[in-house]
């Protein structure tokens, strides 16, 4: 408890400014502007009187590509419209937002929790737990996620909302990478000296997973999560070509980037808009994370953490002991 | 031995992965509503040729049976269909392609030097870019060369992957024509076409794959930079090189090197992207190909011997994890 | 890095259907393929190809000459040679080793059936239930062997043997006594056919057939070495019979095909056999092919891509001059379609609302624009003889949606939400057909499909759809196998490719009728009457008879395609000098 208590003035202690790199003032904004462009999808694109459904084939040419500038660009038309059939982009960009980041992030966070479970009992507890749930996540690594997917298509029932589906599909295939990441830290961490006093202290492993190994865990689940996010989104793209993606018509970047691929030399604006939509969602989310992670700074948190173990329990080794001698910590690692 | 004990222990628990995932896809396949007979009974198809032709490929037993017949084939080859033109596969048959009339095993062997020609070249290429760029933003931290490389590799990052290698060949093949569009070349047919036609796979997927380990390096680089062991390392008055190669990296690399086993190892199964972009004909096509042909053995085939690459990489990176992290010891 | 995958499933998956498409032109998967992205100008918007002059060289100004390797770029990733598995036109990569009974004279005119191995089209007797052939003389194999009646009938047995599946079945239901053979491998022979010496060649059918000629002409009639072609894999170096044989062939990635010596042009009237040797390199992303193919680079001036121009690059190529030289177009084609599945939707109000709503100028433009083909009414496609023309509904292209409405409201009907399945490649033209079937109150929900699991969804017994989207092209130009596959009742599911599960015995009894009937003109009438029958029940909505464009290289010459298939002849390919 009393860890709990004291930590709390050691986050004070951080500087302000820290929260205020540019990293995160750019990330965040950037992140934050796609969050209001998904939340105002509808108001936006009504001032133009456009929606993500309605063809405008008198905009397109005899071989059914967008007559005019950049691929139909007009003020009617912030983005053109696509070929074929002439939708308005920017309403499948803006309504696609929603599609992107909500898939991106509710999966992500399934693969996480997941994972984070996971991988910590993994790390903590040796022997029998650490097989049974490593073995499960090399299951999962050796599983054809693709043929998976294709399967699920054919199996569940159409009625079943596809964005949940994919949410699921992502997000229960996403965790052991995660897992096993916070894994190998945990065995890192779990033989640094702090939690072995906690251990001494008698504190219980629920109260060293949480308070103890976790926050150490937190630097580097950032930076995860924010690869993670963008990948997802991408992944999204892909899956809806296998027909567990987002079937048509409900707008989505990916499969507006995979159709536009095709048609790099001929409209290549059709590319360009969802792809650099695509590059900033992922560019944000990735300065956000850099930027949290330095603020959040690892080794602050861990130096903070061993010395507040050391301090309150004089009993064990100091840090350079638990490096260079390993004798106290009895090793699990291997045993998996 | 201890390592001997715990690599075979690995191994057992390794192929025991390998079934669960063997019975898993059979049963997806058989939960299936379709029948891969369906797409070899030929055109028009009669309910009396769907039958025979569901008997002569199996498909019209329970999955259980199916699988059986399948594992039992891994060790004791098989026969499909009776009399001269009976199909005859021998052990250790992954499984016979009725669409490639070729075993599985065959197909793997051929198929297996190309993803592993794309694989491996990509993956050296981008740890050395990948840690040797960390190591330098984590040694050069809050200076503009950490600046930079955080910058490039947020960019790599953020780029969509497959736009990446679409656009290297329209560039590079087709614009400023320096480079061949795709292909494969065999390295005993032609070491300098080998080389040529790979060069363009290996940069897009090590640029791709580098900027993940840039960051990873960074953090971690940083993060044992500032133990304390470290500045005791410095105070007894250790070399900076030393310090920084032989201590900090030393442990920084732990997480790198899962994710490198990992993904070098998933790679190694087929490398599905590049293959597909530069028309080569690797493991990677060749389990796409199954799957959108129902050619259900070339599936389970080259699943299986992909996830038997992941298992192995993963058994590799425990192994070195030891080797690694003196604290990390196998089988005590 | 299960990413991998996902990315490349995408760029994969543009082409998934097509594969098919270069050597089994008319299979279920190539029908479905065929409209797919290859839609384009017709010939005489391009002013180049497939133009109405029939001279071969009509693709590019020079006449091919006698050498020189050409190159098939193809996305497919697997090509079978085996007489017995193929499902390959006589005009494409089978036609260029294997040789038939009989086989096709391409012209702009009418594609007509011409003897191959034999010396006429067949002689019909007993009412056209006995067809009688007879060989010419010194034919030889690719391994020197004189070709023998018996080793067509060899052919034809082994396609009977439960191994060797998957190719074309017309003659299994046709040939009497073929229900319970198992193929020749046991011993047993098929006595339906008579070999009563090395030159003659006797088929006996359950009842006439008058369409037999093009039968004959099918890749199932090619010869096999009398007790050869045992195993599986005999079709990967098969023993040829036409003017190339395999040099080497790696499935899947592969195949080079050298002269074959024992060929010779005189025995021969359709086979130019100009290059020296073709190599298929299989497995290529089309859009990076067809892109090698107009810049000319990486040996693309000597190439042809297999399959359709994919859709950008056509627009691609049309825009610029000198590659619009590149390309041909075919004339109508396939038949694309909206099949409704009629045990969903049995209610004739609801499919004529179907039929009325569709906008057909939208499917159009979403599949290419204004040329990607003609509109269609009848089930019949253009070149076909006994084809009539007619249009039962005077539905304008733009779809009525308020009559559709009335028609509801009339009939009282409130339409559930429809299932939909399609392909990767067809989700424009669905997401066209889907907003128009709202204007009417229609709601279509679409569930978008991998090409195999698409196959087997529309082909199996269960029929877990409500609409498809499809096309079809026959396999040989006669009015049978452009209906009865498609409307036959017996070819509901079990793989079968009448996927609006249309059944009505008055049809059927009419096809058997025209099946029967050897007169050709007479059948051309009933087949005529069928089609129209067929319509007034609407199980399928006609969108447009598709044209299908080509591309090949600046240096192949020859490149050609006729009034049927919707495809260009192999045979009369080559390359001009430098």
């Amino acid at each position: 408890m009393s860890h709990l208590l004291r930590r709390h003035p050691t986050h004070s202690r951080r500087p302000r400014s820290r929260f205020a790199s540019p990293s995160i003032l750019w990330g965040g904004g950037i992140v934050l502007f796609f969050v209001l462009l998904a939340l105002f999808a509808g108001p936006l694109t009504a001032l133009t009187g456009n929606d993500p459904y309605s063809e405008h084939r008198s905009l397109l040419g005899p071989r059914s590509v967008p007559l005019g500038f950049g691929g139909g660009i007009s003020p009617s038309h912030w983005f053109g419209v696509t070929p074929l059939r002439g939708v308005d982009l920017f309403s499948i960009i803006a309504y696609g937002t929603r599609v992107s980041l909500g898939i991106g992030l509710a999966s992500t966070l399934i693969s996480v929790v997941i994972g984070v479970a996971i991988g910590l009992i993994a790390g903590y507890f040796p022997g029998v737990t650490d097989a049974i749930l490593s073995r499960t996540m090399d299951v999962f690594f050796g599983f054809p996620f693709l043929i998976f997917a294709i399967a699920l298509s054919a199996i569940v029932p159409d009625s079943f909302p596809r964005p949940l589906l994919l949410i699921l599909v992502l997000g229960f295939f996403g965790w052991p990478s995660i897992a096993r990441l916070i894994r190998g830290q945990t065995l890192t961490l779990t033989h640094r000296g702090y939690t072995s006093a906690a251990q001494v202290m008698g504190a219980s492993s629920t109260h060293i997973l949480l308070n103890e190994i976790m926050p150490g865990l937190l630097p580097l689940l950032i930076v995860r999560l924010t690869l993670s996010i963008p990948g997802r989104i991408a992944a999204e793209a892909s899956l809806s070509f296998l027909g567990v993606g987002i079937n048509p018509p409900t707008p989505s970047w990916g499969r507006t980037i995979s159709d536009a691929v095709a048609w790099a030399l001929v409209d290549p604006m059709y590319l360009i808009f969802p792809g650099l939509a695509l590059f900033l969602v992922t560019f944000g989310f990735n300065l956000l994370g850099d930027g949290l992670s330095d603020a959040l700074d690892p080794k602050a948190v861990i130096r903070a953490e061993m010395t507040e173990t050391a301090e309150t329990s004089k009993t064990t080794a100091t840090e350079s002991s638990t490096r260079n001698s390993a004798p106290a910590v009895v090793q699990q690692g291997g045993n998996r | 031995m201890r390592m001997f004990d715990y690599i075979l222990r690995r191994l057992i628990s390794s192929l025991l992965v390998i079934l669960i995932i063997a019975v898993t896809l059979f049963l997806i396949f058989y939960m299936f509503p379709s029948n891969p007979a369906q797409l070899s009974c030929g055109k028009p198809c009669s309910p009396e040729q769907l039958r025979r032709v569901s008997a002569f490929m199996g498909t019209d037993q329970p999955w259980y049976a199916q699988l059986g017949a399948y594992l039992l084939g891994i060790f004791a080859g098989r026969t499909f269909g009776t009399g001269a033109s009976a199909v005859v596969c021998a052990a250790p048959c992954l499984g016979y392609s009725f669409r490639l009339n070729e075993p599985v095993t065959t197909l793997i062997a051929e198929r297996f030097p190309v993803t592993a020609s794309i694989a491996v070249g990509a993956a050296v290429l981008w740890i050395i870019i990948g840690v040797g760029t960390g190591v330098l933003a984590a040694v050069k931290r809050n200076t503009w060369v950490d600046r930079l490389l955080m910058a490039l590799s947020a960019i790599g990052i953020s780029s969509p992957s497959y736009l990446i290698g679409l656009l290297a060949i329209i560039v590079f093949a087709f614009e400023l024509p320096v480079f061949p569009s795709g292909g494969y070349v065999p390295f005993s047919r032609n070491p300098a076409g080998w080389f040529s036609h790979l060069l363009l796979p290996w940069l897009v997927l090590a640029l791709i794959n580098a900027a993940s380990y840039t960051r990873i390096t960074r953090t971690q680089m940083i993060g044992e930079m500032e133990q304390d062991y470290i500045r005791t390392e410095r105070s007894k008055g250790a070399p900076e090189s030393v310090v920084v190669g032989r201590h900090a990296l030393r442990n920084a690399l732990l997480p790198v090197m899962t994710m490198f086993g990992l993904d070098l190892g998933s790679l190694l199964g087929g490398a599905v992207l590049t293959e597909r972009v530069f028309s080569m004909q690797g493991l990677g096509m060749l389990l796409l190909d199954s799957v959108t042909n129902l050619d259900l053995q070339v599936l389970v085939g080259s699943t299986l011997f992909a996830a038997a690459l992941v298992i192995v990489a993963n058994l590799v990176v425990d192994i070195c994890y030891s080797f690694l992290d003196p604290r990390v010891t196998v089988g005590r | 890095m299960a990413f991998h995958y996902f990315f490349a499933h995408r760029l994969h998956g543009k082409r998934g259907s097509v594969r098919h498409a270069s050597v089994a032109l008319a299979t279920l998967f190539a029908a479905t393929a065929l409209v797919l992205s290859g839609c384009g100008s017709r010939t005489s918007q391009t002013g180049i190809g497939a133009s109405p002059s029939s001279s071969p060289n009509t693709s590019a100004s020079a006449t091919p000459m006698k050498g020189g390797t050409l190159t098939v770029l193809t996305s497919q990733s697997s090509l079978s040679l085996d007489p017995a598995t193929s499902q390959s036109l006589p005009t494409t990569t089978t036609g260029l080793v294997h040789r038939r009974l009989t086989t096709w004279k391409i012209s702009h005119g009418k594609t007509t059936v011409v003897p191959d191995l034999a010396t006429t089209t067949g002689t019909p007797s007993d009412h056209g239930a006995v067809w009688t052939f007879h060989l010419k003389k010194g034919l030889r194999f690719s391994n020197g062997k004189p070709i023998t009646s018996q080793d067509v009938k060899w052919g034809i047995e082994r396609s009977f043997s439960d191994t060797f599946t998957g190719g074309l079945s017309y003659h299994k239901q046709l040939l009497a006594g073929a229900a319970n053979y198992h193929g020749p491998f046991s011993g047993q022979q098929l006595n339906s056919i008579e070999t009563p010496n090395d030159s003659t060649i006797i088929f006996h059918l359950n009842s006439p057939f008058g369409a037999w000629p093009w039968v004959a002409s099918l890749i199932s009639f090619a010869p096999v070495p009398r007790g050869d072609g045992t195993q599986k894999s005999y079709g990967n170096h098969p023993v040829t019979s036409g003017p190339y044989q395999v040099q080497s062939n790696s499935p899947g990635r592969e195949l080079v095909l050298t002269r074959n010596p024992y060929w010779k042009a005189s025995t021969d009237s359709v086979r130019k056999a100009y290059p020296n040797r073709i190599v298929y390199r299989m497995g290529q992303d089309d859009t990076v092919a067809a892109q090698q193919i107009m810049q000319g680079v990486n040996g693309g001036d000597t190439s042809i891509l297999g399959e359709f121009v994919p859709p950008a690059q056509l627009a691609q190529a049309q825009a610029n001059p000198q590659y619009s030289q590149l390309l041909v177009t075919s004339g109508d084609g396939a038949l694309e379609y909206i099949a409704i599945n009629t045990r969903h939707i049995r209610n004739l109000a609801v499919r004529q609302a179907i039929l009325w709503a569709t906008d057909r100028a939208g499917y159009r433009t979403a599949a290419g624009g204004a040329i990607a083909g003609n509109y269609a009414t009848t089930l019949i496609t253009p070149g076909i003889a006994g084809r009539q023309k007619y249009d039962l509904y005077h539905v304008p292209t733009g779809g009525d949606p308020a009559r559709a409405r009335a028609i509801l409201k009339r009939a009282h009907v409130t339409v559930p939400t429809l299932k939909m399945v399609i392909q990767q490649n067809k989700t424009e033209q669905a997401s066209a057909i889907q907003s128009s079937l709202k204007k009417a109150g229609i709601n279509v929900r679409i569930q978008v499909l991998d090409s195999g699991v698409y196959s087997d969804t529309v082909t199996n017994n269960q029929g877990n759809y409500d609409l498809t989207i499809a096309s079809w092209q026959p396999d040989f130009p006669d009015a049978y196998a452009n209906l009865a596959p498609l409307f036959s009742s017996s070819m509901i599911g079990n793989g079968n490719q009448n996927m609006s599960r249309y059944s009505n015995r008055a049809v059927d009894a009419l096809m058997t009728q025209a099946t029967q009937t050897v007169d050709q003109k007479a059948a051309g009438k009933l087949w005529a009457q069928a089609d129209q029958r067929i319509m007034h029940d609407i199980p399928v909505v006609p969108l447009i008879y598709s044209h299908n464009t080509f591309i090949h290289g600046s240096r192949v010459a020859g490149f050609d395609i006729g009034n049927f298939p919707a495809y260009p002849d192999y045979l009369t390919m080559g390359l001009t000098r430098d």
